[in-house]
């Protein structure tokens, strides 16, 4: 983990990573001493639910719609600021 | 009324997988993965939390839908689902689903608000990390589908029966059956109107 990254709550959720592609990228970031989102590590946790996640998102993000990719981005970053997550 | 045109024969979620195929397919499978498919924590366990968040979040849909699929995991004890949704902290349930129930109360308030404690107490009645992670996940997914049921304004049955009759096959068959059912369902309603024509 790199300096500034705080311990998840869940030990098990970081430490555990099955085969997949955002495991990959936490091992790069990691042999680099890059920060990066610490979603990643959910992501990587249990590939069976959150692939769904991903799928779901790519299509809500950047399926074939009458909203731009730039709308629909604006409309996530809008609904997570006042979420209060900073991701 | 829903604020768009939505097909009038499905409540709920139903009429919006109807509306948006490519979404309802990676959202069903979630639902089949987090809910349906094998788990530590027992099927009645797992529509429990979801029928709480949903009765939080004060969708009328979901928590009625989600509690009559806990009541047929629990040989059809209503009874179970009512006391969760009313005060879980004195309901008949283990004290793992509890401790859990308080983590996913957490999330629907806000992810924030989930703290090292709430997770410790899980820790120390019974549940894994796996178990908390899914919990969460639960919570944060039904949190959308809420939102994404009552955003639009569908219509849910008001008849306890007609929820019943549907808790039974999606608690046997699964959450991935859906989107293929409601097409079915469509198609058969298409025709029928047709043959009227």
């Amino acid at each position: 983990m790199t300096g500034s990254m705080k311990p998840m709550l869940l030990s098990e959720v970081e430490h555990n990573p099955q085969p997949s592609p955002h495991t990959d990228l936490i091992r790069r970031m990691q042999t680099s001493g890059a920060e990066y989102p610490q979603i990643w590590h959910l992501f990587a946790f249990r590939p069976a639910a959150t692939d769904h996640l991903s799928k779901f998102t790519q299509e809500i993000m950047r399926g074939e719609a009458p909203l731009s990719a730039g709308i629909r981005e604006l409309i996530a970053a809008f609904t997570s600021y006042h979420n209060d997550c900073p991701f | 009324m829903p604020h768009i045109p939505l097909n009038e024969t499905l409540p709920g979620i139903r009429a919006l997988f109807d509306f948006r195929p490519e979404t309802a397919a990676p959202l069903c499978r979630l639902a089949d993965v987090l809910l349906h498919q094998s788990s530590s924590l027992s099927r009645a366990d797992r529509e429990l939390i979801a029928t709480y968040v949903s009765a939080l979040n004060d969708c009328r849909y979901c928590q009625t839908a989600h509690g009559a699929i806990a009541a047929h995991h629990l040989n059809g004890n209503e009874d179970i689902v009512l006391q969760v949704k009313r005060d879980y902290l004195s309901a008949s349930i283990s004290d793992k689903l509890k401790a859990l129930l308080a983590i996913a109360g957490k999330v629907q308030q806000g992810g924030q608000h989930v703290s090292a404690v709430d997770v410790n107490r899980a820790r120390q009645a019974g549940a894994n990390d796996h178990e908390i992670h899914d919990t969460v996940l639960i919570a944060a997914a039904f949190c959308m589908y809420n939102r994404y049921v009552d955003g639009l304004a569908t219509w849910a049955p008001t008849d306890p029966a007609s929820y019943r009759a549907r808790a039974a096959a999606v608690a046997e068959g699964g959450y991935n059956r859906i989107p293929s059912d409601i097409q079915a369902q469509v198609q058969t309603a298409k025709s029928t109107t047709a043959w009227k024509v």
